[in-house]
């Protein structure tokens, strides 16, 4: 045989051998660090305890709270609406497909704010966007939501009327005085993620 | 009879240009400023277990002592810093975490050995900057407990915060089920169990999802 043909099989060879090595990295999708860096040091995905609660009195369709505390801690209290998904079960199969879907807000909920912080900068390295925090936590939602405290009274207006808010929501919450509390706010319409592994349809 | 088989040399010439570009191509590859060195297990498992954090009570050594061993890191911007920091910190504002200078600062420390505390104004602000680090294999960086705010309120008796648990984190500070109950003495969250909530999933749209 040519040697010039036993010369380029054996580069051949050597390339596809090479290729072996490019692949060797098994981890998920993820975005390259100095993004993450960028992402991370913008103080964008806070979201106040008040504007989760809006959303929720609303009905926002476009809300989802996803609290990220143990199965114990959700069981005993959470907020109407938000699903469970602990830290330790982030990773677990199905839960990713909570994460990224087109016009949903998922808002990360703890105690108080450090455990959904480490949740988002965790789904922002796979890529994940719409991911939001709540600043404070259910410690800060008690303080602010729950149990508001009435400000001075030479208190600027917007503090009044916060307050005012407050107020309102501590009802909608607690359940005190108002009979409509219960609906609106679980019966989000239902997408799952299909499976189309199997080509679907075709006239 | 092919052409190159009059000529072997010229094969042999193309086959060595391509060999020497692929080579110039993979050493010329831009180096990326960081990599991950902790997957996204090794990354949770960390963060449940705790680990890496630098306490309250341990500032006392370090104000006093000034070790070589400990270098202090201010997260916030300047202008911030300048009204008021930990005694012998020095000032790195996360905008310029990734300037080419204070990389070198970190690595160079990194490989000395030296521990770095990041801290914030508390302990949120500097949690994104602490985890990207530990991800991309600074493991010498520490974050500090409760930030610059608790370090604040108790500047002069550090050492007892050692007793303290107000700069833990990750714990509920009421008791949220008995706040929340409705003031008319229902149970709240009793339907809350056979309720389902009801999320709307990602789709996978990698297959071709037929139709007309």
């Amino acid at each position: 045989m040519n040697r010039n043909y036993i010369l380029l099989t054996v580069l051949m060879l050597v390339l596809a051998v090479g290729t072996l090595f490019l692949t060797t990295d098994d981890e998920p999708k993820q975005i390259a660090p100095e993004e993450l860096l960028q992402q991370i040091i913008q103080p964008t995905r806070y979201v106040t305890t008040d504007q989760v609660a809006k959303m929720i009195i609303q009905g926002d369709p476009s809300l989802l709270m996803v609290d990220v505390r143990s199965a114990d801690e959700y069981d005993e209290y959470a907020l109407p609406g938000s699903v469970n998904i602990p830290l330790e079960e982030l990773l677990n199969e199905g839960n990713m497909g909570y994460f990224g879907v087109p016009g949903v807000k998922v808002v990360f909920i703890s105690n108080d704010d450090i455990r959904a912080d480490q949740t988002w900068v965790l789904t922002k390295r796979l890529g994940v966007d719409g991911t939001y925090v709540m600043k404070g936590g259910l410690n800060c939602w008690m303080q602010t939501i729950i149990e508001p405290s009435q400000p001075d009274a030479d208190a600027p207006s917007v503090d009044h009327a916060l307050y005012a808010f407050r107020k309102g929501a501590q009802i909608y919450f607690t359940g005190a005085e108002s009979a409509t509390t219960d609906d609106g706010n679980v019966e989000v319409q239902v997408r799952r993620r299909e499976k189309t592994n199997v080509a679907a349809g075709g006239c | 009879m092919h052409i190159h088989e009059r000529n072997p040399w010229r094969t042999l010439i193309a086959v060595s240009v391509f060999v020497v570009i692929l080579v110039i191509g993979f050493l010329t590859m831009p180096k990326p400023l960081f990599e991950y060195e902790k997957s996204m297990d090794e990354s949770i498992e960390a963060l449940l277990n705790g680990e890496d954090y630098f306490y309250p009570w341990e500032l006392e050594d370090v104000i006093a002592n000034k070790p070589d061993s400990i270098v202090l890191f201010d997260i916030r911007d300047n202008f911030v810093f300048g009204q008021g920091h930990i005694p012998g910190a020095e000032n790195l504002s996360a905008s310029t975490l990734a300037d080419p200078d204070n990389l070198e600062r970190l690595t160079a420390l990194r490989d000395m050995g030296v521990s770095i505390v990041l801290y914030g104004e508390n302990e949120l602000q500097a949690n994104g900057p602490w985890m990207f680090f530990r991800q991309v294999g600074f493991n010498n960086i520490k974050l500090l407990l409760g930030g610059y705010e608790y370090y604040k309120a108790n500047e002069d008796d550090l050492y007892s915060t050692i007793d303290d648990d107000a700069y833990f984190s990750g714990f509920p500070r009421f008791n949220y089920a008995e706040m929340a109950a409705p003031k008319d003495g229902s149970e709240l969250n009793a339907d809350q169990d056979n309720k389902p909530v009801q999320v709307r999933r990602r789709e996978k749209t990698s297959v071709a999802a037929g139709g007309c």
